[in-house]
């Protein structure tokens, strides 16, 4: 997936442009709001996280979207096992905190941390309304690539910060420790 | 699948370690994780049995420094290696940008690493992925043992398209940097190619 304010190709076929980011955003923004959720989080299937809203920053976010997509996937597997075509959502209660895990479009999951003055109800019913919405972006931005194709190739340099050379491949590795 | 993110000014790949169980896919990422500054590192996730065998996958994520004003993050995963765990393994390889087949050099284990490399075409195709043209490095671990087979005879039974070779000892971090930076490098250059 890309997000970027120019339309340009990706790898699976889905463009989302910057006015898509911000009305995921704005969805999951309502949503957090309204439950009030401590973090409300859009990641798809291969753990990427594409977009959050929520104070709970002792979170690792980046661990948090990995696990919560590997616990998908191995759900996935679950389901298949037993002969159904999926189990679409996920939901861990704790005694402070609970996660609730649903499915978006079967392409994108939507991870909710809520603590325990929220009930799972009010998750449920929230979650539902906000996967509508979510969908509807996602199927605009579908269509839309099945419309246009792919986008012509900006030129170098100008227009796509994707086009880098050689030499600024050579320049990254900056994260290892002195004297690795 | 590389994750874009313009507004974030970010680039998000995954990488994963595959190869035969006990061939020092987990102890690539250890020393990966060792030689790696904090504020450039998250948690090493290690989803292990209590023999310390990977039970599902090791998760670290990396941030490669910037390229053009985007943070370049690497998602580095490695599938457990034992034959009985192949469910878990193709659940790993969802969204996969590159691989690196970390194979074992003892004699004893030449047909381990075949299994697993067959194993991997077909996970990969499963995906929709073909093996052929994902990018991809060969990694030749423990170098030092006195049984190791000679690296022209692994390349011969383990190349699959010409990929780069690395030789490695990854328990003392020989080769494991190296390693990366030929897988990054591919997935780089796939990206800037399909931009």
């Amino acid at each position: 997936m890309l997000v970027g304010r120019q339309p340009s190709m990706n790898l699976s076929n889905i463009i989302l442009y910057e006015a898509d980011y911000q009305r995921l955003k704005s969805i999951l923004t309502m949503t957090q709001r309204d439950l009030p959720a401590e973090l409300v989080l859009l990641i798809d299937r291969s753990g990427q996280q594409i977009a959050f809203e929520g104070s709970a920053r002792d979170i690792d976010m980046t661990s948090l979207a990995s696990l919560a997509a590997a616990n998908i996937a191995a759900t996935d597997g679950l389901a298949r096992l037993v002969g159904e075509p999926e189990f679409s959502i996920l939901y861990h209660q704790g005694k402070r905190r609970s996660i609730h895990i649903s499915d978006v479009a079967r392409r994108f999951s939507l991870v909710v941390v809520y603590d325990d003055s929220v009930s799972l109800g009010m998750v449920r019913l929230r979650v539902k309304r906000a996967t509508v919405y979510l969908e509807e972006v996602f199927r605009g931005f579908t269509r839309r690539t099945e419309t246009v194709g792919f986008a012509p190739r900006p030129a170098p340099e100008t227009a796509s910060p994707v086009y880098f050379t050689d030499d600024d491949i050579d320049k990254l590795f900056s994260f290892l420790k002195p004297g690795s | 699948m590389t994750f874009i993110n313009y507004v974030a000014r970010e680039i998000n790949c995954k990488i994963v370690y595959y190869g035969p169980g006990l061939g020092g896919k987990t102890t690539n990422l250890q020393h990966l994780y060792d030689i790696t500054s904090a504020e450039n590192k998250g948690k090493l996730i290690s989803l292990a049995t209590e023999t310390e065998r990977t039970l599902f996958f090791d998760f670290l994520p990396i941030d490669l420094g910037q390229i053009r004003g985007l943070r370049t993050r690497f998602h580095l995963y490695t599938v457990p290696g034992q034959v009985f765990y192949d469910a878990s393994r193709k659940l790993i390889l969802r969204g996969v940008d590159g691989v690196v087949f970390v194979a074992d050099s003892q004699e004893e284990r030449l047909d381990a690493n075949l299994e697993s490399l067959s194993n991997l075409a077909q996970n990969l195709k499963d995906h929709g992925f073909d093996l052929a043209k994902i990018p991809y490095v060969l990694q030749l671990n423990k170098r030092d043992l006195p049984n190791a087979t000679p690296v022209e005879q692994l390349q011969r039974m383990l190349l699959v398209k010409g990929e780069p070779v690395f030789e490695a000892v990854a328990t003392n971090g020989t080769g494991v940097l190296e390693t990366l930076k030929g897988i990054a490098r591919q997935v780089l250059v796939e990206l800037r190619k399909s931009a």
